[in-house]
């Protein structure tokens, strides 16, 4: 029933997106608007079958139905229900449904939102590139990846279970869809690039309007990649976030290609420029999530994330090409119209700034993807021997890159528009820069070694202070513009919070975000010290700085599996329990880990032996400093991405960065010192004027 | 008397030809050529499940096989064993070698009787108490080794159990296996030594 | 007249060079420990049962072997290419985590770099090109009778919009007089060219805008207000002061970019001999010497003499004063000499007791191990209690003069003396 009920949601999204694509066409070739607009009532059938897939794989995996080959593969009637419910996604098949039904709301909500706009061919030519998309990811369901597919033979009475390292934190309840919610959510400025191109309308300002879309679908992507590496922390007992897995390079790469896309759009909005850029982005971005979709998938990838082998690898290659030749088919058919009116006036600007991030951003996209193809190309070429290609290569090649981009970070935004002179930013960036050279300076005195922390810690120093001060002006020009409008003197106060949203508030938020998490991933990685404590019962050891008691153990026993806990006091305060669990039996025991996170430090606790007889137990111990602001900066970022989507106060794209708010008074003439001669003491009464909002 | 030319002599100026820049067509092209290199190398991918791998020893003496058993005899292996050995890492948690475990006993019995080759499991990975269990429940009659150090892991290039290595009678390593062994894989491997003259 | 100005970026400059110096260890590197080599190698080095992860970091058994081998190669002196040798020869080549720099696997390293560098290469090359043509050039594809009169309105509107930027962003101080000269120079002048191009218009007059001329009137107060010669020398002192001021700063990203490209891949990741790629905290001497004897001290707690032993003489070695090493390397030679029956180490027990003791009176510790050697050794029961008398007045902890207690009733009941107060007769 559940898999008659599942194949049914299937076909019926499968149905309504060919449907659709067929109506669409019709509407589109001949002209006919009333088509247009009835082909987009098939969006809400293809979310419509796919609730009934989820719904009927949601009943499966919780009333325990062996009879389909994915719930016998993937639950046990041992599975508690939060584990039940993410089987779902836990393997392949599941994972394809997942995507489908978040496509299905995306295009319904895409749908919802331009329906004004249903007979424009612009909008008609999204919606079939999205129904595509969907007949795609339904039509895999249905053939190769079929999640309602029956066992063979004789219902098991018992399922083999999820995989281990998935039943053994919750979230996994929210790691996948927030990735997906992420991947997916591209789709949708990819539609409108390829539905601008087609038509080609490509002067429209659709980037405009989809820019809140593309930052939901970033929001969702980072988050997604951040809680994966707070996860592969708290479970995998190895004490790292990230190990340049194919899997996590996956979802990394169309990450980079998207940031890049959404800092390139503001030179389009602004000047018109960058047009082939930002479409070839967006196109990237979307390729990408299809490529990390096959490396997940294909089995061609050893990973401890990959999904099993499949025959769908060879079918998502084809789509990826697909993808890439429509997409550079088109770019090169309209070239001529993409051609911008005026050039960048000069590399010292906010322009050569933004194509300077391009490159870079796009440089780290490529090191990751050869990084992560290289050894299937280099044993493609030698038959038989191998190479391996892992962190130490990926560190090498991608450190500098990131901190160019921390440097590019904190000058971009006192970089003005158009063209700049070393007098305004050697005014602008004093502090910032001498703060960061302060910060350097205290490292080293402190005792702190090595050329790459101590560049990580100095350009984030100056990256965050050039945020700070993006804020702090903005903040002020709301207080005046309030204050100059007549506001008493407490809501005027209050009214500075206008300063922190908006675009570029909200932008600045995210990279004081960022230069956190870059903080404590440089510190995290280059002062982590690992080594092992060998403890009888009621011992004491100490580590790194840090003492360990081995107060006693404790064995849990839960239907699903046995846990030999130790408990361990850290630093004579609280106590943590890392332990060796084993799920079923004749499987192997897992060990989790036990973490006492601060704020300064990590002590990250595993069991690595067990005697025997009794007997030493041997401990693993990692101190990892600020690795707790790996976190925090996630959160900023996200904080930060929410605050750049509350629309500021409202301001033409292209007004200049310094420009006063709308409603403040014009600036008095005598208040702007005209400074001929490039001083350093060009008085900021003249940049205190305006807000720091860019467009 | 001025010439006077006559209009449709004069020929019109052309406007000068605008070079035209193929710029967008060459990036296209080089994007699509390295995109169909990517597609084509990955597309012929084997998925990472074969049975026979490559492995740095193939064709060069075996290492000194030689420890302690999981019941606490020395047990040592001459560098020329004179019968082919089968030597199976294992361990008692992992999945694939519960599936080859009967057929490497049906395998051990077989050759026993013709005294061509004969089988060494090694420990990997795993509590001495837990393996010796688990080849008594299989009914195990040959030498099982504990390296406690994992040094005989380390000198085979084991990554994970089941690892099968086949060695010729004169000591070489002829065979890598990484997945689930059957005696019809292990009797072919030996057929197939035997014709190479080893 | 020019302001005599700090030189402050100038300084900042040399502060941070000579920080960056100082930090990046190139003054005070000494030659790699063992230890310090073990983990380089050890973080290249691919854990063989897990999938990305390096030795260093796993704590899978396979990995566990693997560390130990390595630690024992670098003791025996191979060098790091023949200790991944030595582990390729089993494994395989993909055993190293960093792809080689020969064959194949050069490209990896390389295809970066030259992208890298190409990309960089054409965006100089397309403006530096773009440049050289003039503007006129961008609107080459607007002029002649065949074009589309919206895409000239297009190109014209978008014109007159940078002009009007132009002026918002010189009002709000975004842009210095020179450059907002020269761009309304350059706009302008594209402008008049399209008013004059394109189909005519009805009444013959030029294009709609060869009316924009004048700049805005802010902007006309704001340049009135120059002094006129300033705004007059657009050549002459001015631009050969903005020239030098671009060339500096291109100078000066271009050697901080090289500067990164070139240190930041030699200092940190070129592996010299045992360097680790990242940084470390260096701790001061006195540091150390607490980290070794807490190391030493716990080792014994497990009850492992011998190597304690050891861990003691390496403080000793570094610092042959450490009263505290000598003391307990003593105690340890004692119980190790009894339990060998070694009479040298016994009396090198008592040496370096006396040792102790002389350096440093106040330590309890001494005073209990000198006073059992007494007793135990020697059977010297007053002498024994001396030194327990010693022992006590240096204010030993409840817990060690618990631990004491037997021994101490025994020197006391032998030598006829009352127990002091607060040890325990049972």
């Amino acid at each position: 029933m559940n898999g008659t009920l599942g194949h049914t949601g299937v076909l019926l999204g499968f149905a309504a997106a060919v449907v659709g694509i067929l109506v669409l066409i019709v509407g589109l070739v001949r002209g006919r608007p009333d088509q247009l607009r009835r082909g987009r009532l098939y969006a809400p059938v293809i979310l419509l079958g796919g609730i009934v897939a989820v719904v009927a794989m949601q009943r499966a995996l919780v009333t325990h139905d062996f009879s389909l080959t994915y719930v016998a593969d993937n639950n046990s009637r041992s599975t508690p229900l939060l584990y039940s419910i993410t089987g779902m996604w836990s393997a392949l098949a599941g994972s394809i449904l997942l995507w489908g039904i978040t496509l299905g709301i995306y295009v319904t909500a895409m749908v919802w939102r331009f329906r004004a706009r249903a007979d424009d061919q612009l909008v008609a030519w999204a919606t079939l590139v999205m129904y595509v998309v969907c007949a795609f990811f339904f039509g895999l369901m249905l053939g190769p990846a079929d999640p309602f597919s029956h066992v063979s033979g004789a219902i098991p009475p018992d399922g083999l279970g999820p995989n281990v390292l998935l039943q053994d934190n919750p979230l996994v309840l929210f790691h996948p869809p927030m990735l997906y919610l992420g991947l997916v959510g591209f789709t949708l400025p990819f539609a409108f690039a390829v539905a601008s191109l087609v038509t080609g309308r490509v002067d429209e300002d659709w980037q405009g309007e989809t820019r809140r879309w593309t930052l939901f679908a970033w929001t969702f992507l980072t988050i997604g990649i951040v809680l994966g590496a707070w996860w592969s922390y708290q479970v995998l007992g190895w004490g790292g976030f990230w190990a340049w897995d194919p899997v996590e390079n996956a979802s990394l790469l169309p990450w980079l290609v998207g940031t890049a896309y959404l800092h390139s759009v503001m030179v389009q909005q602004r000047r018109g420029l960058l047009r082939v850029w930002n479409l070839s982005l967006v196109i990237a971005t979307f390729s990408l999530t299809i490529l990390g979709t096959f490396i997940t998938r294909s089995g061609v990838f050893q990973s401890v994330h990959a999904f099993s082998t499949s025959v769908i690898g060879p079918l998502l290659l084809g789509f990826f090409g697909l993808v890439i030749v429509v997409g550079v088919g088109l770019i090169a058919w309209r070239g001529d119209r993409l051609r911008s009116p005026g050039g960048i006036d000069s590399l010292f600007s906010r322009e050569g700034a933004f194509l300077a991030n391009n490159l870079l951003f796009v440089l780290f996209a490529f090191v990751v993807l050869l990084g992560t193809v290289f050894p299937i190309f280099y044993e493609a070429l030698n038959s038989g021997s191998q190479v391996a290609v892992g962190a130490p290569y990926f560190n090498r090649l991608v450190i500098p890159l990131g901190l160019g981009l921390l440097f590019l970070m904190a000058v971009a935004p006192a970089l003005p528009w158009r063209k700049s002179s070393a007098a305004v930013m050697r005014g602008r960036l004093a502090v910032p820069a001498c703060i960061g050279v302060a910060v350097v300076v205290g490292c080293v005195l402190g005792g702190i070694t090595g050329i790459e922390p101590l560049l990580a810690f100095g350009l984030g120093a100056f990256a965050a202070a050039s945020a700070g001060r993006a804020l702090v002006l903005s903040v002020k020009g709301s207080w005046r513009s309030a204050r100059t409008a007549g506001a008493p003197p407490a809501r005027a106060a209050l009214a500075g919070w206008r300063g922190l949203v908006g675009r570029a508030n909200g932008g600045m938020v995210v990279h004081i975000g960022v230069v956190v998490l870059a903080v404590g991933l440089t510190a995290a990685t280059a002062f982590g010290q690992r080594g092992t404590v060998v403890l009888a019962h009621g011992q004491t050891g100490t580590f790194a700085g840090h003492t360990v008691e081995f107060i006693g153990t404790r064995v849990v026993r839960t239907p699903s599996h046995i846990s030999q806990q130790a408990l361990l006091r850290v630093d004579g305060g609280a106590v943590f329990t890392p332990a060796i669990s084993q799920f079923g039996i004749g499987t192997r025991p897992v060990g989790s880990p036990a973490v006492d996170s601060t704020i300064t430090s990590d002590v990250y606790l595993t069991i690595n032996s067990v005697p025997d007889r009794g007997g030493a137990w041997t401990f693993g111990v990692v101190v990892q400093p600020l690795v707790m602001w790996l976190w925090i900066g996630g959160t900023l970022i996200v904080v930060g991405s929410v605050l750049s989507a509350i629309p500021g106060k409202r301001r033409r794209p292209t007004d200049p960065v310094s420009a006063p708010v709308a409603g403040a008074a014009p600036p008095p003439v005598a208040d702007l010192e005209p400074e001929v001669v490039p001083s350093t003491e060009v008085p900021d009464a003249r940049l205190s004027v305006g807000a720091g909002e860019a467009p | 008397m001025t010439d006077v030319i006559a209009p449709e002599a004069i020929p019109a100026p052309r406007p000068p030809r605008r070079p035209t820049r193929h710029t967008a067509r060459w990036v296209g092209v080089t994007v699509l050529v390295i995109a169909a290199g990517l597609i084509a190398v990955l597309a012929t991918r084997p998925p990472t499940t074969t049975t026979e791998v490559q492995s740095p020893l193939l064709g060069h003496p075996a290492p000194r096989i030689s420890g302690v058993t999981v019941d606490g005899k020395a047990f040592a292996l001459p560098r020329a064993p004179g019968t082919f050995v089968v030597v199976n890492f294992f361990a008692s948690w992992c999945v694939p070698c519960q599936t080859e475990g009967p057929d490497l006993v049906q395998f051990a019995f077989q050759h026993h009787k013709s005294g061509d080759a004969q089988v060494v499991s090694v420990v990997f990975d795993d509590t001495v108490s837990g393996a010796r269990t688990y080849q008594a429940t299989l009914g195990a009659t040959w030498p099982t080794l504990a390296d406690h150090s994992g040094d005989l892991a380390l000198n085979f290039g084991v990554r994970a159990p089941p690892s099968t290595f086949l060695i010729a009678p004169d000591g070489r390593v002829v065979a890598y296996l990484v997945a689930p062994v059957t005696a019809a894989d292990l009797d072919q491997l030996i057929a197939r030594a035997k014709a190479a003259g080893l | 007249m020019r302001s005599r100005r700090f030189p402050l970026w100038t300084l900042l400059g040399v502060v941070l060079v000579v920080a960056l110096l100082i930090g990046s260890g190139v003054f005070s590197s000494s030659p790699p420990t063992n230890a310090q080599r073990a983990a380089a190698i050890e973080s290249v080095i691919r854990c063989p049962s897990c999938e990305d992860l390096s030795v260093a970091v796993s704590t899978a058994p396979a990995a566990i072997t693997v560390r130990a081998t390595v630690r024992r190669l670098v003791d025996q002196g191979r060098s790091d290419q023949q200790i991944e040798d030595y582990l390729a020869a089993r494994y395989g080549s993909a055993i190293v985590l960093e792809p080689p720099t020969s064959g194949w696997s050069l490209l990896v390293w390389a295809l970066p770099i030259a992208a890298g560098l190409a990309g960089l290469a054409i965006v100089v090359v397309v403006l530096v090109r773009r440049r050289r043509r003039g503007s006129a050039a961008l609107d080459a594809d607007v002029r002649g009778p065949m074009v589309d009169p919206a895409v000239l309105e297009e190109r014209r509107r978008f014109l007159t919009q940078s002009l009007a930027d132009a002026d918002a962003e010189y009002l709000a101080g975004d842009l210095s007089d020179a450059d907002y000269l020269s761009l309304r120079q350059r706009d302008l002048a594209r402008l008049a060219a399209l008013g004059d191009a394109g189909p005519p218009t009805e009444d013959g007059g030029p294009g709609p805008g060869a009316g924009i001329g004048a700049p805005t009137a802010p902007a006309a107060t704001l340049l009135a207000a120059r002094p006129a010669e300033a705004v007059v020398a657009s050549g002459g002192a001015k631009a050969r002061r903005r020239r030098r001021n671009r060339w500096f700063l291109i100078g000066s990203v271009a050697c901080f970019a090289a500067a990164l490209i070139v240190a930041v891949p030699v200092f940190a990741s070129g592996r010299l001999p045992g360097q680790t790629a990242t940084g470390s905290v260096s701790l001061s001497p006195s540091q150390q010497v607490a980290r070794a004897l807490d190391q030493a001290a716990a080792v014994e707690d497990q009850g492992q003499l011998g190597p304690a032993a050891q861990l003691y003489q390496t403080v000793l070695d570094a610092h042959p004063d450490n009263e505290v090493a000598l003391a307990q390397l003593g105690w340890l030679e004692y119980r190790i000499g009894q339990q060998g029956s070694s009479a040298t180490l016994i009396s090198d027990a008592r040496t370096k007791l006396h040792q102790a003791a002389v350096l440093d009176p106040g330590d309890y510790a001494v005073h209990l191990y000198q006073g059992t050697l007494d007793l135990q050794l020697d059977k010297n029961a007053p002498g024994a209690v001396g030194q327990f008398a010693l022992f006590l007045a240096a204010r030993p902890p409840a817990t060690v003069v618990s631990q004491a207690a037997p021994v101490l009733r025994q020197a006391y009941a032998a030598a006829g003396t009352p127990l002091p107060a607060g040890i325990p007769t049972t």
